[in-house]
């Protein structure tokens, strides 16, 4: 499974991009992040969730998962992020922040 | 369990993501109490219209009231309170940064444009400082100022950002988006969302600019100076004065604003490029402003600041806020006057000419391809 999110916008603007492969992470790891993705239903959500109302300057997200021949990307501001969602973002933002440096 | 750093591979800038709402349950309660808090606020703002019908002159500032709270690292909001208007400073950097830059605002908007706070009806100005970890922005909510402590959780040698109240004109940008909501209602996307950054941006400037008493010839004109740790080659995240050139880092990349039509970048990334296309006016902006000369507020601030009030809407992009501008300078100083002469060399410096007629030089896909359709642009 290839997870990729990346993020834009913010009072910054500057976008950036976490991606990986969950067949180079070691088992446990990998069990965990295609668990949270399989528990989300991404596969079943909208490509782009309307975020009416969330003022200015919030990040903005695109998420896309390729798995067994398919691939699907949701976009999202955060604010708007759907809860079944929520923990794959987290965890991927801790993994691409530990990288950094 | 332990990340490998080989197995994230950032392709555009290596810079790492951050952190949103952390769970569900903790975002229910922040959209919960936004709620209230909006609804408690409409009925302040209610209250303060009532009050201020009943006096018929309210005396200067009388509508300044300000409430610091802290998210204490979470991302509940609005959180703790810790300072309330007239009370004494906290001894916490952000908290009172957050108080005196929500109060510089207030006060150019009072003092220079007779605006009673965003909603000119003297709403209180809410702001949380403290909002979750390592959260490197600031943001509108649409009700209130949030503002993250930049990389306070990772090692001093890898930090890039301050915390998010270091710089005034951030917290005149985010206050800024509000008076923008209660007035324009800039759209969020492509142009009328870089117009409504654009605006952030003037006014955030135009606060900092007031309070250290700099004309127009000798401020800066950087945007986020102070936000960057001296790890960051950059000396603020963006310049009005010379939009593209604010950094250039191995880690963050190249600022990448234009500063010119010519050079406007369509994307689907930030809404359309709202912080990076705001350059545009940003510039116009600035060409303005040193052109007319003395204290940017005073004459270049105040065609602005009508224009955004009273002449623009949701779906105004750059060529109308063009038009509007040249428009309201002839109102405000005379047709033919310098002021106007200097609005439309303002907007023709970055590409655009006034009474242009919605051509820009350099159109949208969509409305590229609606003109070449033999559409005439509307929106984009």
């Amino acid at each position: 499974m290839k997870i990729s999110l990346e993020r834009s916008g913010g009072f910054t603007g500057i976008s950036s991009k976490v991606t990986l492969d969950t067949q180079e992470l070691d088992p446990a790891e990998r069990a965990e992040l295609e668990t949270l993705v399989n528990k989300s239903g991404f596969f079943q959500m909208p490509e782009k969730i309307d975020s009416p109302g969330l003022g200015a300057d919030r990040f903005a997200y695109r998420l896309t998962v390729e798995d067994a021949g398919r691939s699907h990307t949701v976009e999202a501001v955060e604010g708007s992020i759907p809860e079944a969602l929520q923990p794959l973002i987290v965890r991927l933002n801790q993994l691409g922040r530990r990288s950094r440096g | 369990m332990s990340a490998r750093p080989h197995l994230v591979k950032c392709i555009l800038p290596p810079f790492i993501l951050d952190h949103i709402a952390s769970n569900g349950s903790d975002l229910q309660r922040a959209r919960a109490s936004q709620t209230q808090q909006q609804s408690a606020q409409f009925r302040a703002q209610r209250a303060a219209a009532a009050t201020m019908q009943a006096s018929k002159a309210p005396a200067a500032g009388a509508g300044k009231s300000r409430n610091v709270y802290t998210a204490n690292s979470g991302t509940s909001l609005p959180g703790q309170l810790v300072r309330q208007e007239g009370g004494p400073p906290t001894g916490d950097p952000a908290a009172d940064e957050a108080y005196d830059g929500a109060g510089l605002t207030y006060d150019l908007y009072w003092d220079v444009y007779q605006r009673n706070s965003v909603d000119n009806q003297g709403l209180r100005l809410d702001s949380t400082v403290h909002y979750d970890r390592g959260y490197d922005n600031a943001f509108w909510n649409g009700a209130q100022m949030v503002y993250g402590d930049g990389d306070e959780d990772l090692p001093p040698d890898q930090r890039l950002f301050n915390r998010f109240t270091i710089s005034l004109d951030v917290i005149g940008h985010e206050l800024t988006h509000g008076v923008t909501q209660y007035t324009a209602n800039l759209a969020y996307q492509n142009q009328p969302g870089a117009l409504n950054e654009s605006m952030s941006d003037v006014f955030g400037s135009l606060v900092k600019q007031r309070s250290r008493g700099q004309d127009a010839a000798s401020a800066d004109w950087i945007i986020g100076e102070g936000l960057f740790t001296a790890n960051v080659h950059g000396v603020g995240i963006r310049s009005m004065k010379a939009p593209g050139t604010a950094y250039d880092d191995p880690v963050l990349g190249k600022d990448p604003q234009p500063a010119h039509m010519s050079q406007y970048v369509n994307t689907t990334q930030d809404n359309g490029g709202v912080h990076i296309n705001s350059g545009i006016p940003n510039h116009a902006f600035y060409q303005v402003a040193t052109a007319i000369g003395g204290n940017a507020w005073e004459k270049a601030g105040q065609i602005w600041y009508v224009t955004l009030r009273d002449k623009l809407n949701p779906t105004s992009n750059f060529q109308a806020a063009a038009d509007q501008t040249f428009a309201v300078a002839g109102s405000l100083f005379g047709q033919n006057s310098l002021e106007q002469q200097a609005v439309k060399d303002g907007w023709a410096a970055v590409g655009i000419t006034v009474g242009g007629g919605g051509t820009p030089e350099s159109p949208g896909c969509f409305a590229g391809l609606l003109k070449a359709l033999g559409f005439r642009s509307v929106l984009l």
